[in-house]
């Protein structure tokens, strides 16, 4: 979806973002470093990093943007555990996005990625 | 339930009227008797799905190569068997190491299929109301009292088992009792995912609509007009989170 909505507005990203960095994070995206840090801090339960992490997003962005970005947290907190819980495959593994992510993220490392139909074997391959 | 539940007046940062709105009436459907479970059990459920975040046990699971050789035990809750405390942590926990064979083992320890699904359906509701609180630093809400009742057992009429761990209704299945399950005629599997209880795939798309998009707004790549932050914002947030997570869908 990311991909998709940076070739929607023409928006030059950098997917590592993706993985964590935080440079690539803020290639193209508002904010990108400061929600990617409060979305890992979230993800991840660091106490210690998510307090810092909603002041520095409440400082350059404002309370709205807070709350929007913690609503999409909670969200997809649900959703990958609906996913992964239910073990269903992407539903369009063979597209040309799908393809282009997976070329430069390591996601095939991912346990789930068998759901897909995606082995260990086939990634280490 | 309480009155005041998701009470958002006292926030230090505005919260929008839609999300109280979504996780109050969640909160109301969370106690009564569901579709496999009492309105006791779904409230142990969601107590047991709090409870996960401090098992220790969960944390030797994490560090094993074999989640599933760890010996030890969950938090128990009363009134919640072993077998289903279990499956509510690993939901929590390590669901992206949940394999077919364990939710087919599971059916013979008295968690049946259409039973998983609810309890999944319970644990990632519960959960997103959670972490929307931590992340805002906002008190947990009290979970409600459990409301006296029969389940329904209520089964779809069209399911089948050509996706994932449990059958589910087709994408040209969503009829009678079930028509307004995809919302603008739009699918995937990850809307398929519950169907078996349908009303765990309508409380998690109300719940969505709120904190993410409604599905019939999603095809919006730009930007929404109710919504602080365009779409590229929302995604990186979105694919950081389940990163994080391991999740490949």
């Amino acid at each position: 979806m990311l991909r998709v909505s940076a070739k929607t507005t023409g928006t030059r990203i950098d997917l590592k973002g993706v993985m964590g960095d935080e440079a690539a994070a803020a290639e193209g995206i508002l904010f990108g470093k400061e929600l990617m840090r409060l979305a890992e801090a979230a993800a991840r339960r660091d106490l210690s990093a998510l307090p810092k992490a909603r002041r520095e997003l409440l400082a350059v962005a404002g309370p709205e943007v807070l709350v929007d970005a913690a609503g999409v947290i909670a969200n997809f907190q649900r959703m990958v555990r609906i996913a992964d819980s239910m073990g269903i495959p992407v539903d369009n593994i063979g597209s040309s996005v799908s393809a282009e992510v997976r070329g430069v993220l390591p996601i095939e490392r991912f346990a789930s990625a068998a759901n897909s139909g995606i082995s260990h074997e086939q990634v280490h391959e | 339930m309480q009155s005041g539940a998701f009470d958002y007046t006292g926030s230090t940062v505005a919260i929008r009227a839609d999300i109280a709105v979504a996780h109050r009436d969640f909160w109301q459907k969370l106690g009564r008797p569901g579709s496999w479970w009492t309105g006791a059990e779904r409230i142990a459920i969601a107590k047991a799905s709090r409870d996960a975040l401090s098992c220790g046990y969960c944390r030797d699971i994490s560090r094993s190569l074999s989640p599933y050789g760890v010996k030890g035990e969950h938090t128990s809750v009363p009134g919640l068997s072993a077998t289903a405390i279990d499956a509510v942590h690993r939901v929590v926990n390590h669901a992206g190491r949940i394999t077919r064979s364990w939710v087919e083992d599971n059916t013979t320890k008295w968690l049946s299929k259409a039973q998983y699904v609810e309890l999944v359906g319970i644990v990632v509701c519960v959960l997103s109301i959670d972490e929307f609180h931590r992340c805002l630093d906002l008190p947990l809400e009290p979970l409600p009292p459990a409301q006296a009742g029969e389940i329904t057992r209520y089964v779809p009429d069209v399911l089948r088992d050509d996706i994932g761990f449990v059958p589910t209704i087709p994408k040209d299945g969503a009829v009678g009792l079930e028509h307004d399950l995809w919302p603008g005629g739009v699918s995937a599997n990850v809307l398929r995912a519950l169907t078996s209880v349908p009303q765990a795939l309508r409380d998690w798309l109300a719940i969505s609509a709120a904190q993410y998009l409604a599905v019939e707004r999603m095809g919006n790549m730009v930007r929404d007009e109710k919504r602080s932050i365009d779409r590229m914002q929302m995604e990186l947030i979105a694919a950081r989170v389940s990163s994080i997570n391991e999740c490949f869908y």
